[in-house]
């Protein structure tokens, strides 16, 4: 019971509970808080309090103060003027007599002048519902971590050994050591204190939220054990004050180092021991923390959809067809263990669709947790709800153990629209099910209609209250959910109708209609050619055979390729499968064409054949005297002879450095000889043998000359043939003994027997040998031993006598 | 599929050959293209890497035609030109260009010979004057300038067969002695 007060006030009835904790909204002692009267309220004793509006944490901090101030109830009546500077304490929705109280919690009060002013302001309803629907989703994933008893005791024993001073020496002043000490007590307390309370803080108080989040955490995580745990949590850390406390004082008095420091120690120790004894809990609350950050965020007061009905229906796949909800789908019962969201869309608004693990029809007591989910979903989300019927009884249950079990929870979908699904209509249509299963079904469906009619809403036909679909051939599954969201639209769209408040926002729509001015029926205008054409594109659509069609016909993605050429707009249709090569001898294709190069191509002929023409005409050449036969072969000798000239002397140079220079009379090639010079003069076109006999006249010869022989005379006189020389009989061998040799090995070969380990070193070897060589060559020695004594018997050693030694050995 | 030129020695890169080379500081020109370097083989891009330039290595085509040595204009190199607006496919007009390269490329090849020819002209006339001046100041190197006198005509001598006897020589080794 509310008391009133001066006119602005709460009305006291409430309705009445049909079923415990069924109601959507809840009732807190905070409304009960009187409302100081504002000066601009009109007597609308319905407004009280403002709303509740949680912020994205979702969790709910304990209401504050309860400070309810005047410009609350104003807000209701939208005119905001009144600056508030405190904040508001917590206000719930309450229902009552539908009218909606709308309570409100705040931390800007601001914000939430602005928010409701543009929402009011809209204009539209659904935008009002949308102020109910600012009410956030829970979210329990930002709880932190919570430590177990040993990694939680480690963590703050060495936070306090880093983090204050470690060194004390007990030479120190005593009141220093007092001091150093009790830091480290009260730092300790200070941080389990801290962390203590930030779990205390940061898990959801059961009875503070939504009902349905409170049961289903109830039904997951037993509410007394849960209780239990932050109760024990938070005896922890008032112990751990105590003990604190007690410590510091002790450490106050105490006298020396060493007393100190076990006062301390005997402190830590109480403070982890209780830590210790509470490491059960923690454990316990880490995993409901984990288990809960994975829980399906679901928004309690927007707008869903809630699928029940038994296991094995087609509940899943149903989801998973309307939504983007990828849940389990398998053959076995309860493969969808805990509840899962998807979020579809119909009339440009979003709803939640809720897949419940499937119920067994059993006494309330004997449910398992699994069920208990939906039970809990199905009492508290203020939703529409399909209950999922299997005609064809492929889920193992029959149709009357469903009807029963409808029948059993049929209390829980008061107010609530539903709709019954027949699912599996693939396997048994709806028509062809037996006598007393229709009874059945008949049965259910009016129960189905009173719902409707207990809603206000006309009687309309049963297609909105029984459908029939088939999740596997997709028939009449947009239909289903298009049906059950308009029911959902129309019965939330109802209550707020009902609210005086929209009231008041009713009276800001005016749609305005031009006045008629006469009777003439002006419908709307579209050109014969739309219709037509809109017409023809629908009838094409049907029968367009697509090009994925046409490959799957043909073996698929790998076998088939389609063909690209099919859609080329060519000037004639023969030319779409021609082949253009890109490349001809050298050139590429594509750079020549031109559309007019045929008559280039003339052109460049025409060109052509008159420059030829010029050319032939043109072709004298003024040719020089040509050189005579013989006038060649002199120049060819010539030639011949000056690149002999340059080769030896190319020769020359090169073997310049190790060979000797050796006068004339030891000439080992035999280059100064008589013939020889006689076959250069009588080549020259000279008579030699003037100049032989003349030189033959004056050279001095020790030796007798050798008789020339005369069997090369026997053709007629010696002919001493004027082309090259020919070689002596020696070097005629010797060259032809090398000659065998030279060309078989290369000379940095090596010889297996040789002793040398590889080319490189042979290399080395050779030019070592030619390099002692060289200087020997210069001299003209023919070895080592090739020496000069210019005075075999020098005067100086073979006579006079000796300063010191003897001279019998000369 | 394209036959591209090589930057250095200006000879086709058939597909699968070479090496591109696109520098850091990607200078788009103003067409907006890219200047990528391509090298028909790694002579070439050795060549680049060594900042040659390409009008000064002797056996590349653009010496040749900085040089004179190759045709430069004419009005066969107008047929082929990048054209970078695609033409739509038309049967004729491609039979026409596919029958008109040969052509072309066989004039582009007379015209070119054509241009050797003129410059290898005056050759002969260059090669018999050399010849000409050789013979005159080398004829000393085969021809002694008495046989010269004897015979003025600028060719090799007779060749003269000298018959030693012996009784020469002994008369000779009798003065010796």
């Amino acid at each position: 019971m509310l008391p009133q007060q001066g006119g602005v006030g709460v009305r006291s009835e409430l309705p009445p509970p049909t079923k415990p904790s069924l109601e959507p909204f809840f009732i807190s002692q905070h409304t009960r808080q009187q409302l100081p009267p504002s000066p601009n309220s009109s007597p609308r004793p319905e407004l009280t309090v403002a709303a509740e509006i949680v912020t994205d944490r979702g969790s709910l901090s304990a209401p504050c103060s309860s400070e309810l101030t005047p410009s609350a109830s104003s807000l209701c009546h939208r005119r905001s003027s009144i600056g508030v500077s405190s904040i508001l304490s917590s206000v719930y929705v309450l229902k009552l007599d539908s009218e909606v109280i709308v309570g409100m919690k705040f931390f800007n009060l601001k914000l939430w002048l602005m928010i409701a002013e543009l929402l009011l302001d809209s204009g539209k309803i659904e935008r009002i519902s949308g102020w109910f629907d600012t009410m956030v989703q829970y979210n329990f994933k930002k709880i932190t971590v919570v430590p177990n008893g040993k990694d939680f005791v480690d963590i703050i024993l060495s936070r306090t050994q880093r983090q204050t001073p470690t060194v004390v020496h007990k030479g120190y002043a005593i009141s220093r050591l007092r001091q150093f000490y009790m830091r480290k007590v009260k730092y300790t307390q200070q941080n389990f204190h801290d962390k203590l309370s930030t779990i205390i803080d940061e898990f959801p108080r059961l009875d503070d939220i939504h009902p349905f989040y409170g049961d289903l955490l109830h039904v997951l995580y037993n509410k007394d054990h849960y209780k239990l745990a932050l109760g024990q949590i938070n005896t922890a850390r008032n112990l751990i004050g105590k003990i604190a406390k007690d410590y510091v004082k002790l450490l106050k008095y105490g006298d020396s180092l060493y007393r100190c420091k076990c006062l301390k120690v005997a402190a830590l120790g109480r403070m982890c021991t209780v830590i210790k004894r509470i490491g059960p809990s923690l454990a316990y609350l880490e995993q409901v923390r984990q288990h809960m950050a994975r829980l399906p965020s679901i928004d309690p007061n927007t707008r869903t959809i809630l699928i029940c009905g038994y296991p094995n229906v087609g509940k899943s796949s149903f989801i998973n067809k309307i939504t983007r909800a990828d849940v389990d789908v398998q053959p076995y019962a309860f493969t969808t263990k805990s509840l899962f969201v998807g979020h579809t869309d119909y009339k440009y608004l979003r709803y939640q669709v809720i897949d419940t693990p499937g119920i067994l029809d059993r006494p309330f007591e004997d449910r398992n947790i699994i069920e208990m989910c939906s039970i809990t979903a199905l009492a508290h989300l203020r939703a529409a709800i399909l209950f999922f019927l299997d005609v064809s009884g492929s889920c193992g249950y029959s149709i009357a153990q469903q009807a029963a079990l409808f029948h059993s929870i049929k209390s829980l979908f008061m107010n609530k629209p539903l709709i019954i699904v027949c699912n599996k209509t693939d396997l048994q249509p709806l028509e062809g099910i037996s006598e007393e299963d229709m009874k059945l079904v008949i049965e259910m469906k009016s129960e189905a209609l009173k719902t409707v009619i207990g809603q206000g809403g006309e009687a309309t036909s049963d297609d909105s209250v029984l459908l029939t679909m088939s999740t596997l051939t997709e028939e009449g599954v947009i239909s289903v959910k298009n049906a059950a969201c308009e029911r959902l639209l129309n019965q939330r769209v109802e209550v707020k109708m009902k609210s005086k408040k929209i009231n008041d926002c009713l009276n800001r729509f005016h749609v305005a209609i031009p006045k008629q001015r006469d009777q003439k029926e002006r419908p709307p205008c579209i050109p014969q050619a739309v219709l037509e054409a809109k017409a023809k594109e629908a009838a094409e659509k049907e029968k367009r055979k697509t090009e994925k069609d046409l490959e799957n016909a043909n073996g698929g993605a790998g076998v088939y390729s389609m063909n690209l050429r099919k859609h080329y707009i060519l000037a004639n249709d023969e030319w779409k499968e021609d082949i253009l090569p890109e490349i001809l001898d050298g050139h590429n294709v594509y750079d020549f064409i031109d559309p007019d190069i045929l008559q280039r191509v003339e052109e460049l002929e025409r060109e052509e054949g008159i420059r030829q023409a010029e050319e032939e005409n043109g072709e004298f050449e003024i040719d020089g005297a040509e050189l005579t036969p013989e006038q060649q072969a002199a120049l060819a000798e010539i030639r011949k002879k000056k690149s002999l000239l340059i080769q030896q002397h190319r020769i020359k140079k090169s073997n310049a450095e190790s060979r000797p220079t050796v006068p004339r009379k030891f000439d080992k090639d035999k280059k100064f000889t008589s013939e020889r010079m006689g076959r250069q003069l009588s080549s020259l076109g000279l008579d030699p043998s003037l100049a032989i006999q003349r030189m033959r006249s004056r050279s001095v010869s020790r030796r007798g000359r050798k008789r020339d022989r005369s069997p090369e005379g026997a053709d007629g006189g010696d002919s001493m043939d004027v082309d090259g020389d020919t070689p002596g009989k020696k070097q005629r061998l010797s060259r032809s003994r090398s000659r065998s040799r030279s060309v078989s090995r290369p000379p940095h070969e090596v010889v297996p027997g040789e002793g040398l380990k590889n080319s490189a070193q042979k290399i080395k070897a050779i030019k070592l040998a030619k390099k002692s060589v060289m200087k020997r060559n210069k001299q003209a020695r023919r070895g080592e031993a090739d020496r000069v004594i210019p005075t075999l018997k020098p005067k100086h050693l073979f006579s006079g006598k000796r300063s010191t030694g003897k001279t019998d050995r000369r | 599929m394209r036959l591209e030129k090589c930057w250095f020695c200006s000879s086709t890169v058939y597909p699968g050959h070479g090496i591109q080379f696109v520098r850091n500081d990607a200078k788009i020109y103003d067409k907006l293209l890219l200047q990528i370097f391509r090298f028909c083989r790694s002579k070439c891009h050795k060549n680049f890497k060594m900042k040659r330039n390409p009008r000064k290595v002797k056996w590349t085509k653009a010496y040749r035609r900085v040089h004179g040595k190759d045709m430069t204009q004419d009005s066969t190199f107008e047929f082929e030109r990048k054209r970078n607006r695609p033409e739509r496919y038309d049967r004729n007009l491609a039979e026409n260009v596919l029958k008109a390269i040969p052509k072309i490329e066989k004039i582009r090849v007379t015209r070119e010979e054509r241009h050797h020819k003129n410059r290898m002209k005056g050759k002969k006339r260059k090669i018999q004057k050399e010849a000409t001046r050789e013979l005159e100041q080398g004829i000393s190197l085969v021809k002694a300038p008495l046989a010269l006198q004897k015979d003025p005509s600028l060719t090799l001598p007779q060749k003269i067969k000298v018959s030693v006897s012996q009784q020469q020589s002994e008369d000779n080794n009798a003065m010796e002695e």
